[in-house]
This record gives C-alpha cells, structure tokens and sequence, in this order.
C-alpha cells in the first residue's frame, strides 16, 4: 500500500521529462512559428488563444478574417484591425493576411479617419497628409513583421514599397523598398524598374542608372532567358537622358534590336 | 494455523468532511474462523462488516490491529491468490459473457492456461450457470449476476470464499439455490465467510456467526450454541388425541416439569413458497 | 511475468468495453467525416495553401477531439470500476493496483491508437488525392507542385498518439486520487489546458532577463507539465518536412515518453494508497 518508491521515481523521471523537453523544444520551436514572442507581447489573451487552439489556428484564422471583412465595410477601424492582426498571428505564414491588412491599413484606414473627422473639404490638407503618411507607416510596420515569416519576401517589400510611393510620398523611401525586393532570390520581373524608376524620379539620377546597370549586367541579363531586353530599353532611355556618350553605354548586344 | 481468517483488535476511523473529523467505523474487532466452516458476520446497515471484510481483502488499510488469512497478511498477493470474493450486488463488463467473464477473473486470478478450460466449466457448473454461460451478463437476471458472481469468485479454487449479501435482491427460489451451492462449498471443505441480512439463511447455513453493531462484536459462537436455550425444550409428536395430550401433561407435571406452551407447529412462508414455485429458469 | 499478463488482459477487456462507448463511436465517425470533407471546407481558406488548410483542419480536429476522448473516457473508465464495484471483484484478486490502473491505462491508450490512426489514414487519403490534383494544376501552371509525405504523416501520428497518452495520463493521475468522476473531467480538461500552455513556462525558463523567481516557478512548472505544444508540428512534418530539424520529433518523443512514465508512476503511487 506505501508505494513511496513510486513517488521517486515520478519525480526522478520528471526531471528528466523537463531536461528532454528543454532540449527538444529549442528544436521544434521553430516549426511552430505562430508562436513568436514579438506578435503575442501585447495581448496575454492571444498566447491563450493560440495555446488552446492547437491545429485549429488556421480555421480560426479564416474564420476571424471573414468577420475582419464585416468589419471592414462597416469602416470600423480599431475592430477590423484587432481581426486583421489576429489572424496574421494566428496564420503566421500566410503572406495574404499580411498583404491584405497591411492594405486595408495603410491605403484605407486614413480615408475613414478623414471622413470620421469631417471630409475632405473640411479637414486641413496638412492633417490629411499627416494621416496618410502615419497609417501608411503602419501598413509598413505590418508588412515588415509579415516578411519575418515567409521565405519569399519581396512580395511584402513591394507592398511597402508602394505605400511609401502612393500615400507617403516617399519617393527614397520607395526605391529603397523595390531596390531591396529586386536584390530579393525571389524578384519579381518588374521589381528592378520600378526601384530605378522611382529613384529615378527622386532625382537621384545618375546612382539610378548606375545601379540598375549594374543590376541588369549582374543579375537580370544572367538570370533570364531573354536577356530582359524590356529593362535594356529601359537603361538606353536613360542613358539618352543622361546625355552618355557611346563608350561610356552599355556595349551592343548582338541580340538587340 | 488453524484459523482461515484471523482479525486481532482491529479499527479503522475514516476522516469526514473537511476539517478531517475522525469516524471510528471498526472498533477494536477481534474474529478467529475457522478453517472449513461457514461463518456468518451479521448486524445493520453501517455497523462495520464491509469495512472489516474490506480491510480483510487488503481494499482498504486498518488504522490499528492486524488481519491475517490463511497465515498470510491480509494485504499480501499470497492471501488474495487462495482467496475468492462476491461483492454485493456486483456489476460486471455487460458485453462479456458469463464464459468470457470467469475466464477473464480465472486468468487475473493466476489460473494456468492449461487449466482454464476445466476451472472454469467446474465454477460454472458449481454455480449452475453452464447453460447461461454464453449470453451476454447484460442479459442477466439478478439471481444469475449472483451466481456469475459466485463462479468468478470460486473458479481459481480458493481455500476461502467471502460472500457479502450474496442473496441481496434474489427471490427465495434463487435464495435457496445460493444456499445450496454455500452448502456444495462447504462440503468440498473450503471456508466460507457469509455477510448477510437473510437471518434466517443464515442460521441455516452457517456453522458460526458473529454479530456486530456500531463497529464492535457484540456476539460470537457457534450457532446451536447461542440459539438453543438451555433451559427448555421441545417435544414435536403426531397423532396426539386430546386424551393422550392430557396424559402427557399429567405425566410431565408430575414428574416436576413445567409445560409452558402447546401449539401446532407451523412451517416458513419460505418454505411454503418454496414448495409451490419451482422457480423460473432465470431465477 | 504474471503481472505482464495480468496488466494486459486488464488493458484487453479496458480496450473492448471503451470500444462499445458511444461517445467513441461518435467522435470517430464526427472526426472521420469531418477529416473527410475538410476538402468541402476549403472555400474558408484565405490566406495558405489549399493542402496547408486541409491538413491543419484535420490535425485540428484529431486533437480536439482526441483530447476530449482520452479525458471523458479515462476518468469513465476508471470510475465506472470503481462506482459499479467491479474494481472491488478484480483487486480482492491477486490483481496489484499499478497493473489495474496501468491496465487501464494502456486500454484507453490503444482506443486512442485506433482513433488516430484512422483518423490519419482518412487525412492522408484526402491529402494525397487532392495533393495529386493540385500538382497537376500546379505543373501546368510551372508551378513547383505541392508535395505531401506519407511518412511524415506516420510520425506526425504517433506523436498524436503520445501526446493523447499524455492527456490521458495527466487524468488518469487526477482521476487516482479524486473522488468525483465530474472532478476528473474538469481537472483533467484543465491540466491539459495547462500542457498546451506549458510552452509560454518554457520560453520564460529560456529567456535572458527573466527573474530568479520567475526562472524557479517556470523550471517547476516544465517539469510537472508536459510540453503538449511541441506535438503541433503535423504541417510542417507532412507538407514540409524539410524544415522540420532532423532528430527534433525523436527528441519530441523521447520527452513525451519520460513525462508519459513519470505521470503513471505517480498516478500508481497516489491510486495504491486509495481506499477503495
């Protein structure tokens, strides 16, 4: 009836449960990356939720950000938002939700806020300005976050980058964004011009051309089956703006038309 | 060793409630059985007879005392290998069969392979259950649970049996045969212990009982020694004409007897019903 | 020898009797159909790949319902002996209380070993059929076709299977000492609650600036508690396995089986000093 041995050895073998578990953990943490500390640090609630959901989190995940969308026509900010953010912490790898509320936030968000304060004709172009350039900036701060999680990142840079463009008007900014999705494995065709196009238009002409040059001779006329003769067209405009002389061009190509 | 179970100076208090209140449920019972007979252990609802068969088949541990059967400590695999038991009303796995269900409790019970086969048909038919035997115990009457029950409890052939209300619930026809099979038992010369409240079952059966009460044993011995009353007797004749029992009295009363009473002997409803019900085949 | 013997046709006539409940029968065909359709289900999918989906629903599934399984049914089980007396008929018999209970145990372990793997088997039927259709779509599109392993998927369900052993286990260790079939339940839902946050202890014991109380309370806690978390990975073992860490799920289950060992012996220890 003791069994006092048994207690021993429970405790004996839990402590070396605990010692395994450290180290098969550190292992497996990684797999499990809905788990990160950054996205559950300020909500205690959600580090819960996705405890007890187990293998559920992606169905949950969906399921909150269908109810985002309700949210979304209804122009309720700070609801659609809290949905949007949960359902990229709970589905960590899906680039969509990231994408999407990296939008729905830094293109969309700032006209509710206008409309809320009053409309466009009434509120100070300033303001205006000031709440397209913040809400901009979080759309950004969601999509860095997003880019943690996936191997493919210059999608999220892209996005980024578009939001620097369009509503911080951040033309630097925005070349950095594409220039950094176009040094990317994964580079999107069109990511190149658009970084050497937009530094372009902001003035810094000369380091455009020189590195979109070096760019295109490195990376895109190697990589491509086509040699990217779209981008080489691209580079002779600029070479006739910067008024270059011949030798100093890229040499011909034979296959150039 | 003489003694199948030996209990000496036993109690057992339970903690009740929160605050741990102690509840004296056995106090101070000393029992000795001898080996070979039918021991009946009586009293009421509470009086301590499950606890003192609990402690006995190491179920539940004494708080002082000690409890020895058939020389091994009670609480030891040893004793409980050459022990059998029939819990009141018992409650087996429904969707076993009777076979199923004492070939199960005959291999937990150490029965050899090789002898299960043979072990287990005697048990059934020691219970009268052969012909039940693959039906599923869900399907069972309340007598043939018990003597499922009973067959569980014999078929590794134990040196003692212990029965607590092994007639709970069971018509009188059920009743009588359990009574038999004890009798079987007794007569193969294994020790049984009886926990009943079928007084007159008892007195029947057993050889000797103990009764107690509020956890202690307020009487023990053997049962023609403490029912016959020492100081009266009775005379049971036929064919007694009003001239010949006015004979007797005078003869009686003058050789200085005193006549206390003269009536008609009148035979147990039991038995009544028994001779008139031969009983169902389930019963 | 004889307690081997003992402690399995325990664990047999546990495995039968849990196999005839009707709440197993339930959850197994609830499960079963809903890993079946889950393809049905797809049109809720928004943000991953439409196999990603399918296989997170249905190891979703396989773990809520698995984990209600093995809480219900062990405290069931060891409550209905216990309520109906049979535990009295089998422990006057020269049965010890470790081989009941382990008994018990291991009868609702294998259940749970049918559940999953019947529950893996028609995941893995769904996955490699649609697998195939979306690889064909996928090529013609030059798209790298998805890849869903079989093997990975056999992993992923026995460390189900363990991680449902510990479940039952943590209740089987309540349900030793307690005397209310309800407490069990409630009891045992909640440790496992406490399995699947375990991780949260875990990453404080791992984190640089925590406190030496919080270090102690947290070392404590990984050692009573079984990490369940790390169970979670069906998706990265079936559809990629390559980011899973070579020797990662064997360390996994060498942890959960150390737990497992550790939670019985302690649940033998508590259950041969019940009274019964």
């Amino acid at each position: 009836m003791g069994g006092r041995w048994l207690f021993s050895l429970g405790a004996g073998l839990l402590i070396a449960a605990g010692s395994a578990t450290d180290r098969s953990w550190a292992s497996l943490r990684p797999c499990i990356p809905e788990l990160s500390r950054s996205q559950l640090e300020p909500s205690a609630g959600q580090g819960v939720l996705l405890g007890v959901l187990g293998g559920l989190r992606t169905v949950i995940a969906d399921v909150s950000w269908l109810r985002s969308y309700v949210l979304w026509e209804r122009k309720e900010e700070a609801g659609c938002e809290a949905l949007m953010r949960l359902s990229c912490t709970l589905d960590p790898n899906s680039r969509y939700f990231w994408e999407q509320a990296a939008f729905a936030v830094g293109f969309d968000m700032a006209n509710w806020e206008i409309r809320r304060r009053g409309g466009y004709a009434r509120l100070a172009k300033e303001i205006q300005d000031h709440l397209f350039t913040s809400y901009a900036r979080k759309g950004i701060l969601i999509l860095e976050d997003g880019a943690k999680f996936s191997r493919s990142r210059a999608p999220f840079l892209i996005v980024a980058g578009q939001l620097a463009e369009m509503k911080i008007k951040d033309l630097r900014l925005a070349a950095s964004y594409y220039r950094a999705a176009a040094e990317s494995p994964d580079a999107p065709w069109y990511a190149a011009r658009f970084a050497a196009r937009t530094a372009w238009q902001a003035g810094d002409r000369k380091e455009s051309y020189a590195w979109f040059r070096q760019h295109w001779t490195t990376t895109l006329r190697v990589r491509q089956e086509d040699r990217s003769p779209d981008d080489l067209a691209e580079l002779r405009m600029m070479e006739d703006a910067l008024f270059m002389p011949t030798s100093a061009r890229i040499p011909r190509q034979a296959w150039e038309r | 060793m003489n003694s199948a179970v030996s209990i000496r100076h036993l109690t057992k208090d339970f903690s009740v409630g929160i605050r741990g209140v102690k509840l004296r449920a056995v106090d101070d019972v000393s029992l000795e059985i001898p080996r070979g007979e039918v021991f009946g252990l009586l009293g009421p609802n509470g009086c301590g007879k499950s606890t003192t068969l609990k402690i006995a088949l190491g179920l539940v541990r004494a708080t002082s005392g000690s409890t020895s059967i058939l020389g091994d400590d009670a609480a030891s695999a040893q004793a409980r290998r050459r022990t059998g038991f029939l819990p009141e009303a018992p409650y087996f796995h429904r969707f076993l069969t009777g076979r199923e269900l004492v070939t199960y409790c005959a291999r937990l019970s150490g029965v050899k392979e090789s002898d299960l086969e043979a072990a287990v048909a005697r048990a059934l038919d020691l219970a009268a259950m052969s012909a039940a035997a693959d039906r599923a115990v869900g399907t069972y009457s309340k007598g043939m649970l018990q003597r499922i029950g009973l067959a569980q409890a014999v078929v590794h052939d134990p040196e003692l049996i212990i029965l607590d209300e092994p007639t709970a619930g069971v018509d009188p026809v059920g009743s009588a045969a359990i009574g038999e099979m004890i009798k079987t038992m007794r007569g193969q010369g294994r020790t049984i212990v009886l926990c009943s409240h079928l007084l007159g079952q008892v007195e029947q059966v057993c050889d000797r009982i103990a009764i107690m009460d509020r956890g202690k044993v307020v009487l023990q011995g053997a049962v023609d020694e403490v029912l016959s009353r020492r100081d009266r007797h009775l005379l049971e004749v036929s064919g007694l004409t009003p001239e010949a029992e006015a004979a007797a009295r005078r003869a009686l009363e003058s050789a200085g007897a005193v006549i206390n009473s003269v009536s008609r002997p009148r035979k147990s409803l039991e038995d009544l019903f028994r001779e008139l019900v031969t009983g169902s085949k389930d019963a | 020898m004889d307690s081997l013997r003992r402690t399995y046709w325990i664990a047999r006539v546990t495995f039968l009797e849990a196999v005839r409940q009707r709440l197993f029968s339930f959850l197994l065909l609830l499960g079963a159909a809903l890993a079946g359709s889950s393809v049905a289900f797809r049109f809720l999918n928004f943000g991953q790949g439409e196999l990603k989906f399918v296989a997170d629903f249905g190891f979703g599934i396989m773990f809520l319902f698995g984990s209600l399984l093995a809480v219900v049914m062990t405290a069931q089980l060891l409550f209905a002996e216990l309520d109906n007396r049979t535990a009295l008929t089998l422990l006057a018999k020269p049965v010890g209380r470790s081989e009941f209970l382990l008994g018990k145990f291991l009868g609702v372990w294998a259940v749970l070993g049918v559940f999953i793997a019947l529950l893996c088997g028609v995941l893995g039927a769904v996955l490699l059929a649609r697998a195939s259709e979306v690889a064909a779509l996928a090529e013609a599109a030059g798209r790298v076709p998805p890849q869903v392993d079989a093997g990975g998927l056999a992993v992923f369900a026995l460390l189900q299977w363990l991680r449902l052993g510990l479940v039952a286990a943590l209740t089987l260790l309540v349900a030793a000492g307690s005397r209310t079939f309800l407490f069990s339940v409630v009891a045992g839902m909640l440790v496992t609650l406490g399995g699947q946050l375990q991780w949260l202890a875990q990453d404080l014991l791992n984190k640089g600036d925590a406190g030496l109380m919080q270090k102690s309370l947290a070392w404590f806690a990984t050692r009573a508690v079984p990490n369940l978390q790390q169970y979670n990975i069906g998706d990265a073992l079936v559809l990629d396995p390559a980011g899973v860490p070579e020797g990662a799920a064997a360390a996994a289950l060498l942890s959960g089986t150390l737990h497992l060992l550790a939670l019985l012996a302690i649940a033998c220890g508590i259950f041969r000093r019940r009274e019964i």
